[in-house]
């Protein structure tokens, strides 16, 4: 009864979406920066449907366009050209109602850590319009969703990663988004954490908010996605089901083995194994 | 104003954890009035000093004391922080009006500023001082020098908004030195030589000192107080103008 009365409070101020409807949808889409040496492209034109209710993958190498796709979309950058809709609004031309519709957990877990767990998601609440008691309820909940109740009066800053992730989502969730972004969600965190974070992704899917997702781990993208979309150098290289993907590039390459995500992404991007396990040993270098 | 509210309670508490940020913000101000005084009081004795108006040289100097208490506030920087940790886009991301981000932490100053100026003002009452004006020129003084907060606070966002760098920041609060030193600090405009007396002019910190320190020497000299609080009303029109305009346009 409580979260019914919630949801309705939630859905008031913001906008639903309905199955078949697209989720988000984005045509041309172009940034560009000037910078010291000139007009980067960080992304240059493109094309996406997500469908209400799907959990979508959006894959790509560091500096692909990932993120400022994602920015782009949950009004954090403004875009130079094309259009984008959430949750069927213009998010250039109504950015207030598509931050209403939308729940955003970006790369660096965006939280103060100053407050304490539940102070910040009831600053959250309030600032979606909820009541003192509404947000301390809807908080109470949330922290029960995240399994964080026992830390929720502790200051964020005590917070391990896996921890920080978790109430990060817990605060997008707070006014029941229709579109939930999650940039990067479990880089950095540890196996169990990880696991974690996906059955939290799944649990929100499954009560019905549309999940857009990006990621470097191939196999999150394998295992939580219904459909996804390779970026690089900005452009849309590859687009479909994670088994129509993998399907093609076998019938494609005519491989006598089933090929795997990681296949498709290294087509995908023109990268070889060489190349990728030279890079990590840059990394740790 | 309701969201801006919360973002200002919300600040304030992280005020109130971050005392070492807060601690300074005292001390320092206290520590420039004892050496000032220190230094010039024998040459300005309260009996023959006419600005003085038979007080010592500490009641001259507490509003330069006070105003720099209200250039310290930390909001700025924990802005930078917040931009740099990513919460500054978690905020961004509500619905909330840009002018509420803005805002919330110059409440927060505001009252920051209101608490440090009446500790100063009362430290300065139990040395001797007294505010001629009275008990409604306490009120004002407090208010001035917390509008005086709000004011240069606003500006410190606009650089941090701007330069998003702590360091870049930190630099560009050292503004304070210049503006504070162009005032008629330790003597009034009216002894200044002919140059210092015209930069004292353009100044607006002037107008705010010399409002201030009618309260504390003269009684309540309106017109000088009313220019103070236009001064600061001015300067946070054009502040909050400006702030909102870059957030708005924050990329």
């Amino acid at each position: 009864m409580r979260q019914t009365v919630e949801r309705e409070t939630f859905r008031e101020k913001g906008q639903s979406v309905r199955e078949g409807m697209a989720a988000v949808e984005a045509e041309g889409l172009v940034k560009t920066y000037r910078s010291r040496g000139g007009t980067v492209e960080a992304v240059r034109g493109v094309d996406l449907r997500v469908d209400a209710g799907e959990v979508f993958g959006f894959l790509g190498p560091n500096g692909a366009g990932k993120s400022t796709t994602v920015k782009m979309l949950t009004t954090l950058l403004s875009i130079t050209h094309g259009t984008a809709r959430v949750a069927g609004l213009d998010v250039a031309r109504r950015p207030d109602d598509v931050r209403r519709s939308i729940g955003v957990a970006l790369q660096e877990a965006g939280l103060d850590p100053r407050q304490t767990g539940r102070e910040l998601l009831e600053l959250q609440g309030r600032l979606f319009d909820l009541t003192a008691g509404q947000a301390s309820m809807r908080a109470e909940s949330l922290l029960d969703l995240v399994e964080l109740t026992e830390a929720a009066d502790r200051p964020i800053k005590g917070y391990s990663g896996g921890m920080k992730r978790r109430l990060d989502l817990a605060s997008a969730l707070v006014h029941e988004p229709a579109v939930l972004f999650l940039d990067e969600p479990t880089t950095g965190l540890d196996p169990a954490s990880r696991i974690t974070v996906w059955d939290e992704v799944r649990r929100i899917n499954e009560r019905g908010t549309t999940v857009f997702l990006t990621t470097q781990y191939l196999e999150e993208a394998d295992q939580l996605c219904d459909r996804l979309a390779i970026i690089d150098d900005g452009r849309i290289v590859r687009e479909g089901t994670p088994l129509q993907l993998k399907l093609e590039l076998r019938e494609r390459l005519g491989l006598d083995r089933d090929a795997t995500l990681d296949d498709v992404f290294l087509d995908a991007t023109g990268r070889t194994r060489t190349r990728v396990e030279g890079e990590v040993q840059e990394v740790s270098a | 104003m309701t969201h801006a509210l919360v973002l200002g309670r919300r600040a304030l508490r992280e005020g109130i954890r971050t005392p070492e940020a807060i601690v300074p913000t005292l001390f320092i101000p206290l520590f420039f009035l004892v050496v000032n005084v220190g230094q010039v009081a024998r040459i300005f004795p309260g009996s023959s000093t006419a600005f003085l108006h038979g007080q010592g040289y500490g009641a001259f100097q507490l509003p330069s004391s006070m105003l720099l208490a209200a250039s310290f506030g930390s909001a700025a920087l924990f802005l930078v922080e917040e931009i740099e940790g990513g919460y500054f886009d978690k905020l961004r991301a509500t619905p909330v009006r840009r002018s509420a981000i803005v805002l919330g932490r110059l409440i927060a100053e505001g009252v920051k500023a209101l608490v440090i100026a009446s500790l100063l003002v009362l430290l300065g009452l139990a040395f001797g001082i007294t505010i001629a004006s009275g008990v409604l020129g306490f009120v004002l003084l407090i208010l001035l020098t917390a509008g005086w907060a709000v004011v240069y606070a606003g500006f410190m966002q606009v650089i941090a908004l701007k330069t998003r760098s702590a360091a870049a920041t930190n630099s560009a609060g050292l503004i304070f030195f210049p503006l504070l030193f162009l005032t008629p600090n330790f003597v009034p405009r009216d002894l200044l030589t002919r140059p210092m007396e015209i930069a004292a002019t353009f100044n607006p910190v002037t107008y705010v000192m010399e409002a201030l320190r009618s309260l504390i020497l003269v009684d309540l000299a309106w017109e000088t107080v009313g220019l103070g609080f236009l001064v600061i009303v001015v300067s946070a029109a054009i502040m909050l103008a400006i702030s909102i305009r870059v957030i708005r346009n924050y990329d």
